[in-house]
């Protein structure tokens, strides 16, 4: 994937652009808001990684409204302090599509761009998922692991349906608080865990091959290969 | 020299009182004078006449055998008589000569005569000339006198009194404030150097600067309850994030020291991490704290279904209670349309469940409801058949950081039900904690915004039919 990463802290950049070549993606660096809109502008990337806060007469959400006026739909996640939590709806609204806040885990980060550009690919929403011998019918919101039927809860459903479409990718505990239960906050306790070793029961207990597969330091990830 | 508020407003009122006591004074003084005078003169006009009468009808010696009567008969000095012939010679009357002071010619006079025996007194004086004669009536003015000195006397009095009463109560005025400013200033003062104890001095009675004082004082109040609790949190953040700091610190000094096989090292570092990611946490929230707390979020707020709300956070936590063999209930008496912010509600209500989870004993319940007041506000409860709080401690578990001893050896930083009540502050209500037997509920009122008043309107039946101006006006009634 080719990335472009406009951050102007020094330490950040290079351990995100180290963490991103190591894992297998190009990335372009740019360390003040008038770089990052040109190279922005003039370069495909795959996906964008904007610092909110830039030295310099542009700041990322000025560089996001010009880049989405000029019509370039390149996913965009936003960089931004703790003490701007706040500015969360107005990055979103600006045109960003996904916001992270610093400090944050690097496999947070990968997950988050993994999931941004499998987004940005389009995705059929009404096409069934199928993982391995795992397969789920979005529109008959049938379930299915080899020729055995699975009864799940609408919640759960949810939760699966979020984990096979970025299926092969790592998702991170805090995704699935977003995207499954629209929960913009930290619970403080290991509850989404506890849905997931649910889910395990129901897809997995009985079958020889794991599919749900905990990932150490970063989140879950379902996935047929070894 | 003397700069005081109350003795220029004294002597101002000292003023304005001798300019209208001259006011009042003045116009008087002049009417008595004039109506006096003239009636005076009309009466020495008519006494004239007389004499005149009598002259026709006696002669020049009648007359002045009639004045000699006259004269005879009265008291010296009250009426001055004078008849003198044309060469001036006195011939009748009180006066041993004409004054030189009184012309000759017909006519009021006021003036200054000597009388026999008493000395240029003030009079008012007629001259009439009759036939050759010259003719003078008077009358002195020392009836009058006593009059006027009292006249005079009283207005100076008055003056006095006014000057010396409003000066007086000036500088007494003064006095008085000037001691309450300053131990006013002395509280103000010690309150600047720091210490937050002193109140301003106060009286039973309503006047302004006990009104004032009274005002300042609850300000106080809250200053030391706000700069307390800024105390008690700064030293339990220190508290708490010296624990995570202190076990980061040794772990990596361990690292350095040791140098343990890669297999170990990497094993730390993810303790490390996990060290890290607790004070980052704890930042976190209190950062959400202080976001909730500065009203910004207000911003965020929508039309939302408490009971929807909820139903999402006993689902989220439902398989958490399965785990710790807990029943986990659920009531609503419908929707519960009202307004506020739906993620901070959620974290709010997930805060509440999560305590009462951790707090209920193993096969314990928990009941979530929620119901709506007759005023529309809706009420979300969480209650549990756990330890409950003690009364004592109910005041302090809302504040940050408090850990009650029920909560040692449990995770969590104190935080929790700050959270919650600094939301239930934001959607303009109060957390209110109650006693179960066994355990404690907790319940967020949110009340109903003006919004709700004004229920969608009714799906528009006329559109499209001839008759109704296009999107503009009401649809007809049925």
């Amino acid at each position: 994937m080719k990335i472009l990463l406009v951050e102007d802290n020094e330490r950040v950049s290079q351990f995100v652009v180290k963490g991103l070549q190591e894992a297998g993606h190009t990335t372009d660096h740019a360390a003040n808001g008038r770089d990052g809109m040109f190279l922005a502008a003039s370069e495909p990337y795959d996906v964008i990684i904007m610092d909110r806060m830039l030295p310099g007469d542009i700041d990322g959400l000025a560089i996001i409204e010009v880049l989405r006026k000029t019509g370039k739909q390149t996913p965009i996640l936003i960089l931004s302090a703790l003490s701007e939590v706040d500015d969360r709806i107005r990055g979103l609204r600006s045109g960003g599509d996904d916001y992270l806040t610093k400090p944050f885990a690097f496999g947070e980060l990968l997950a988050r761009i993994d999931a941004l550009h499998r987004r940005s690919q389009g995705v059929d929403h009404g096409h069934p998922l199928a993982v391995g011998d795992l397969s789920l019918d979005p529109l008959t919101r049938k379930v299915t692991r080899g020729d055995r039927h699975i009864v799940l809860q609408p919640r759960e459903f949810k939760l699966l349906e979020y984990l096979m479409r970025h299926a092969g990718q790592v998702v991170t505990r805090t995704m699935l608080l977003e995207n499954v239960w629209d929960y913009h906050f930290d619970p403080q306790t290991n509850v989404v865990d506890v849905h997931i070793s649910k889910l395990r029961q129901k897809i997995d207990a009985e079958f020889e091959k794991p599919l749900l597969r905990t990932v150490r330091n970063a989140g879950y990830s379902v996935t047929a290969g070894d | 020299m003397i700069r005081s508020s109350a003795l220029t407003l004294a002597l101002s009122y000292v003023a304005v009182g001798i300019v209208s006591l001259i006011l009042f004074a003045a116009p008087l003084w002049y009417a008595w004078r004039v109506t006096i005078a003239e009636s005076r003169f009309e009466f020495l006009q008519a006494d004239a006449q007389r004499l005149a009468e009598v002259y026709r009808h006696d002669g020049g010696s009648g007359l002045r055998s009639f004045m000699d009567a006259r004269v005879g008969m009265q008291i010296v000095g009250e009426r001055i008589l004078l008849l003198t012939d044309a060469s001036m010679r006195p011939l009748a009357g009180n006066l041993s000569a004409w004054p030189g002071n009184v012309p000759t010619a017909d006519g009021n006079y006021d003036t200054e005569i000597a009388v026999a025996g008493h000395r240029n007194e003030s009079a008012l004086v007629h001259v009439a000339n009759i036939g050759s004669y010259h003719l003078l009536v008077g009358r002195d003015n020392g009836l009058f006198k006593p009059l006027q000195t009292r006249f005079w006397y009283g207005l100076s009095a008055a003056f006095a009194v006014l000057t010396i009463a409003g000066v007086l109560i000036g500088l007494i005025t003064r006095r008085a404030l000037m001691t309450r400013v300053h131990s006013i200033r002395q509280t103000v003062s010690a309150i600047i150097h720091g210490d937050l104890k002193h109140r301003l001095p106060t009286q039973m009675n309503q006047d302004e600067l006990n009104t004032l004082s009274r005002t300042i004082n609850r300000m106080l109040d809250q200053i030391e309850h706000l700069v307390h609790g800024i105390r008690n949190v700064s030293n339990s953040i220190a508290h708490d994030l010296r624990t995570p700091l202190a076990e980061l610190r040794s772990r990596l000094e361990q690292l350095a020291l040791i140098r343990p096989p890669p297999e170990e090292t990497f094993a730390e570092i993810d303790g490390a991490l996990a060290d890290v990611d607790r004070v980052i946490r704890i930042f976190d929230a209190l950062l959400r704290l202080s976001e909730i707390d500065s009203g910004m979020r207000r911003s965020g707020f929508v039309l939302l279904d408490a009971s929807d709300v909820a139903a999402n956070a006993v689902e989220f936590y439902a398989p958490a209670a399965e785990l710790k063999e807990i029943e986990l209930r659920f009531s609503t008496a419908g929707p519960a349309i009202v307004s506020g912010d739906p993620v901070l509600l959620a974290q709010a209500l997930s805060n509440l469940i999560d305590n009462a989870i951790k707090f209920a004993p193993k096969h314990g319940v928990i009941e979530v409801a929620v119901r709506r007041r007759e005023n529309g506000a809706a009420v979300i409860s969480v209650s549990d058949n756990g330890p409950g709080i003690a009364a004592a401690e109910k005041s302090k578990v809302v504040e940050r950081f408090y850990r009650g001893d029920a909560s040692r050896g449990t995770p969590g930083v104190g935080l929790g039900l700050s959270l919650v009540q600094a939301v239930a502050k934001l959607h303009g209500s109060v957390l209110e904690l109650s006693d179960r037997t066994p355990g404690l509920c907790v319940a967020l009122t949110i009340p109903a915004d003006v919004l709700i008043d004004s229920a969608p309107p009714p799906a528009h039946a006329g559109a499209g039919e001839p008759g109704t101006a296009a999107g503009a006006t009401l649809a007809p009634s049925p």
